[in-house]
């Protein structure tokens, strides 16, 4: 006894109101589904496992302007103090931070030939001594890491390491056979066994087409604007931190140290716009979801008032309570339901244009669907307390001259 | 099969108590058609609404076919009317967005009725006040006195043993007056009991029995015996 | 009249206390949204130097070896080689054109205990201040006889001078950039531009740099790049020298031309210049092919306005539409069961016009209220703004054309969401709702 012909015809026959309320939850629909998804999208992006125990990490910025020492020299005893620090776990120089937005990448290629015909691999690369792989906190999943005796420690570039340390992602787009370790990846004309791999490390950028690729070269060329990278113990970080520009002053006092920000602080600052992108996003689905609701509650207040007297009337002709109730629920329900049906197809058509025009996944039809139960779960609480309102319209009210 | 005994209504407002019904006893059989009449401001159509169930009363005890309405909830006074009683409204009060089939069809639906059953009633009633052609149309592409006849209908659709008709003929000319009075005196003759507020005396004095409502009690009741109007406007 | 319908919508508007706040606060938080995302949308698509951005121009040069791919749509790499920028540079023609490259040194002042700092440098040729109209406090750039001749010039910004200085005239003073001493020529006032229009590489809306030296001191000083290097193709750099030599990109570059002429002969001379190294064993392509954009076809086609918010902007402008159906819907409603009213006045002579005029000065008023709330919600998105993406901050306000625009176009908005609702009003017949409920 739902009354949905009768509450149907009633509509057709004072439509304005209707199909107002219907655009407007079919163009939330449409934008809600949508937003959720691309937030969705960015949650996953923000908190994908990048292989670092980023809270224990933090790099420091080193720029020298004396030139009465050799750099590398410098360098190597500054490592040796930090590594001494209490609190440290290890430290090392780096050509990149990983994670932070900058840092080098280029082609390998399978063969020494530069021909541009051959296949060649996009992998960010880091530079550093035998420590950096431990101290960025990765572990050598198979073969092994750098030996001491390999490390090149060089001011130009004339000489290349010959063996690297990949990770598994790069390792298997380079040999997808399975018999990588062992193999030798070119870096210009230069040849490089792959030594050892380690299962995850992201590169330097999160959004880069293969932000998993990543290649370690035992290579240290300190540099007038150098990275050092330190791991503490868990809960050290802080003090090392606060310490380590004194530290590094009191030990050559002709250079700068700058930027010296934890890991977490760099993924943080390379993710700052999808961060906003998704506050922004959250702002206006609960905005959008309370306004569209507020209108509803509105819009039924005011029908209510327009029907006082066919209401009371009903009451009198024997409507229970509860028909009342169900009598908004069921009109407010159709009106939804054609709603939500060009919304879902809105929402749908949105995603392909979102798709085409910028560079978003493909919408996930679910969240059309969760979206869709969702607007509709919260119409129905816009209109129950008007609903019950209502119903509490003496049925006297019919007797009531005008 | 209707008893009043000793009702009070009683309308609160912010400063004043205002006495609508006082101790107000009427007791009405099955198959009368009573007139209710008396200037306005008496408290008719309080009487009307408590009658009906449409509002509750302060005081006193009202029993209609052996039920104590008193005690009943909400939910029972609306099962109540939906079977016993049928209104109608001097505004006609039609619902304007359905149509006349529709309109007929709302209390039938509230009693839950089956569809072809529901249809067999609201022909034969539109059919009764001579608008089975119309049932498609919306009130407000009827006369005044259709949609009255359209509001008759509804009542009787329910088929109920108790009509209770408010000014029925307030918003029409005379000649739809008569021919709605006419239909309610067929339906009286057809075994409904009918209580009808009027505030005019002709169409007082051709029901059999008249009441007078002043200051919220009953003042006079005069019985008519037979029915011709001539002979008691010759009274 | 036009304040007697004021009043009667204001009146109108007490009336209903609720459903007008439900109104106002749709219109308001309608206008908030799409006005925060549109306020950051028209900083970050503002014309950075309106006066000149048709004359300025961006040249690029396809280097490329045929078959190689670069980054961007049209395959014309973004920036030039050391040796391109170098021979732009030298020409003739046009005047006043720049060669530039970001990068850094430590700065401090001789016999200081002040730790130095790092600062970011622009390497660049002098007719840099006079192509972008940089203003300054004191001094002025270096001439082209100290930049030919090697000499170690510096113009610093007045931050700079701020504190190290104290605000005081400092041209002749010297400074320490990393081991070598360069005499300060000129400081930089403020420069008013919201944007780094000239090198977008490393975010376009980084701060201006504080210190700028010469051009002419790269080879000299070994001045390496902090911004992007991109090479094509593998090359041996085992040097500074070998990078300079190379073909890897790294310098933006910045011609003047004044109208369509200079373009034309502009255009003219890249081509010449590219045949000519063509004769010298480079370019090694078929089809020789170059770039000239003025700043706002550069910024447009450097994607200098994120996606992001350009999806924030759409996003938003439906968002208005949703309140927009939710006030008309209000509208029709409350206006509706206004009609008996209607129907006195209509009796009582008002013609439809005025009628519906008095409806169409009800929902301005809303459109009003509504854009003046919208203001204060804007600013509260944009210090969101602010403190989540601190980079956003020269973007994330408000300026006066969009101050203006929240009230303009709340109050259009209610009116076209009150057209419907006052035209189904003033259609009204007086005696409809006179003579019966």
């Amino acid at each position: 006894m739902l009354e949905i012909k009768p509450i149907f015809n009633a509509l057709r026959r004072s439509k304005v109101g209707a199909i107002l309320l219907l655009i407007q939850i079919a163009i939330t629909t449409a934008i809600v589904s949508n937003a959720a998804f691309i937030i969705q999208d960015r949650l996953t992006f923000l908190q994908q496992e990048t292989g670092y125990p980023e809270e224990d990490i933090f790099t420091l910025s080193v720029m020298t302007f004396g030139k009465d020492r050799d750099l590398s020299q410098q360098f190597e005893q500054d490592e040796q103090m930090i590594r001494n620090l209490p609190g440290v776990v290890d430290a090392a120089l780096t050509n990149a931070v990983p994670l932070s937005g900058s840092g080098s990448a280029s082609g390998m290629r399978l063969t020494p030939s530069s021909e541009q015909t051959d296949r060649n691999i996009r992998s960010a690369y880091l530079q550093g001594d035998d420590h950096l792989i431990n101290t960025l906190g990765l572990q050598i999943d198979e073969g092994r890491g750098f030996r001491a005796d390999e490390v090149i420690v060089s001011q130009d570039r004339s000489q290349i390491s010959n063996v690297a340390v990949v990770t598994r992602t790069f390792l298997e787009e380079a040999f997808p056979d399975g018999d990588g370790l062992g193999n030798t990846i070119y870096w210009g004309g230069a040849p490089m066994k792959i030594v050892g791999v380690i299962n995850q490390a992201k590169g330097p950028w999160l959004h880069d087409s293969r932000p998993d690729n990543l290649v370690f070269m035992p290579t240290v060329r300190a540099a007038n604007y150098q990275h050092i990278v330190v791991r503490t113990e868990p809960g050290q970080r802080a003090s090392v931190m606060r310490s380590i520009e004194d530290q590094m002053l009191t030990a050559y006092d002709k250079r700068v140290i700058n930027y010296v920000v934890g890991l977490d602080e760099h993924k943080r600052q390379y993710n700052a716009s999808d961060t906003l992108m998704m506050r922004m996003l959250m702002v206006l689905i609960v905005v959008l979801i309370a306004v569209t609701a507020l209108g509803i509650f509105g819009l039924t207040l005011f029908n209510i008032s327009k029907r006082t007297r066919q209401i009371g009337t009903r009451r009198a002709l024997g409507a229970r309570k509860s028909d009342i109730v169900r009598y908004f629920m069921v009109e407010n329900s159709m009106i939804c339901i054609g709603g939500l049906v060009i919304g879902c197809a809105g929402a749908v058509f949105m995603g392909q244009q979102l798709l085409t025009h910028f560079s978003l996944p493909a919408l996930n039809p679910w969240y059309v669907v969760m979206t869709a139960l969702a607007v509709f779960a919260i119409t129905l609480c816009a209109v129950i307390l008007p609903a019950r309102r209502a119903a509490n319209i003496s049925p006297s009210v019919a007797t009531r001259s005008i | 099969m209707l008893t009043m005994n000793n009702i009070s209504k009683v309308y609160q407002t912010e400063m004043v108590q205002t006495h609508a019904l006082r101790d107000f006893n009427l007791s009405v059989n099955e198959g009368e058609f009573i007139a209710v009449t008396g200037p306005s401001g008496s408290g008719k159509t309080t009487f009307l609404n408590i009658a009906g169930m449409l509002e509750p009363f302060s005081a006193g005890q009202y029993t209609l076919d052996d039920t104590d309405i008193g005690k009943l909830s909400d939910n029972q006074r609306a099962d109540l009317r939906n079977q016993k009683i049928g209104f109608i409204f001097q505004g006609f009060n039609l619902i304007p967005d359905l149509n006349l089939y529709e309109n007929v069809e709302v209390p039938l639906r509230y009693r839950g009725i089956k569809a072809a059953e529901r249809k067999r009633r609201i022909d034969a009633c539109l059919e009764q006040v001579g608008l089975g052609s119309r049932a498609k149309h919306l009130p407000q592409q009827l006369s005044g006195g259709q949609q009255q006849r359209v509001a008759i209908a509804r009542a009787l659709a329910g088929e109920p043993r108790f009509l209770l008709a408010d000014e029925p003929t307030g918003n029409l000319d005379s000649l739809m007056a008569r021919q709605v009075m006419e239909l309610l005196e067929q339906i009286n003759r057809d075994g409904a009991t009918i209580i009808m507020v009027t505030h005019d005396p002709e169409l007082a004095r051709r029901a059999p029995r008249n009441i007078q409502i002043v200051d919220g009690q009953v003042a006079d009741m005069t019985l008519y015996q037979g029915v011709p109007t001539q002979q008691v406007a010759g009274a | 009249m036009f304040v007697h319908y004021l009043d009667l919508g204001w009146r109108s508007l007490r009336r209903t206390p609720l459903v007008s706040l439900l109104m106002v606060l749709a219109i308001a938080t309608g206008i908030g949204i799409t006005m925060t995302s549109l306020s950051v949308y028209h900083m970050m698509s503002m014309d950075p130097i309106p006066h000149k951005s048709t004359q300025l121009y961006h040249p690029q040069l396809q280097t490329m070896d045929d078959g190689e791919e670069s980054w961007s749509e049209d395959n014309l790499p973004y920036q030039l080689t050391y040796q391109d920028a170098k021979n732009l540079a030298e020409s003739e023609f046009p005047v006043n054109k720049a060669a530039m490259m970001r990068s850094g040194f430590t700065l401090h002042l001789p016999d200081s205990e002040v730790r130095p700092t790092i600062e970011n440098t622009r390497i660049t040729h002098r007719p840099f201040f006079a192509l972008f109209d940089v203003p300054f406090v004191y001094g002025g750039p270096w001439t082209q006889e100290q930049a030919e001749a090697g000499n170690a010039v510096v113009v610093i910004s007045s931050t700079i001078n701020e504190r190290l200085f104290g605000g005081a005239d400092s041209v002749g003073k010297q400074v320490y950039l990393d081991e070598t001493l360069f005499t300060i020529v000129g400081v930089t006032a403020p420069w008013q531009t919201h944007m780094k229009f000239y090198d977008v590489n490393n975010g376009a809306f980084n701060n201006h740099e504080n210190i700028y030296i010469p051009f002419e001191l790269i080879e000299p000083m070994s001045i390496d790049t902090w911004g992007n290097t991109n090479g094509w193709k593998f090359e041996n750099i085992r040097s500074f020298k070998d990078k300079l030599a190379s073909e890897v990109f790294w310098f933006q570059f910045w011609v003047e031309l004044p109208d369509q002429q200079a373009k034309q002969r502009y255009e003219e001379f890249l081509m010449a210049y590219m045949a000519e190294q063509r004769e010298l064993g480079r370019y090694n392509r078929e089809q020789l092919q170059f770039g000239l954009r003025d700043v706002n076809s550069w910024l447009d086609y450097r994607n200098v306005v994120s996606e992001d918010n350009q999806i924030l902007v759409a996003l938003s402008f439906m968002f208005l539409a949703v309140c927009l159906a939710n006030i008309i819907g209000l509208l029709l409603a409350k206006f509706m069961r206004r009609a008996p009213e209607v129907g006195v006045r209509r009796a009582l002579g008002a013609s439809k016009r005025q009628v519906f005029l008095q409806h169409i000065v009800e929902v301005s008023l809303l459109g009003l209220a509504g854009g003046i709330i919208g203001i204060g919600i804007t600013h509260m998105g944009l210090w969101g703004v602010r403190i989540s993406q601190e980079y956003y901050t020269p973007l994330a306000t408000m300026d006066l054309s969009m101050l203006l625009a929240a009230p303009v176009i709340a109050i259009s908005a209610c009116i076209l969401a009150g057209l419907y609702p006052a035209w189904l009003v003033c259609r009204t017949t007086p005696a409809t709702h006179l003579k019966t409920q």
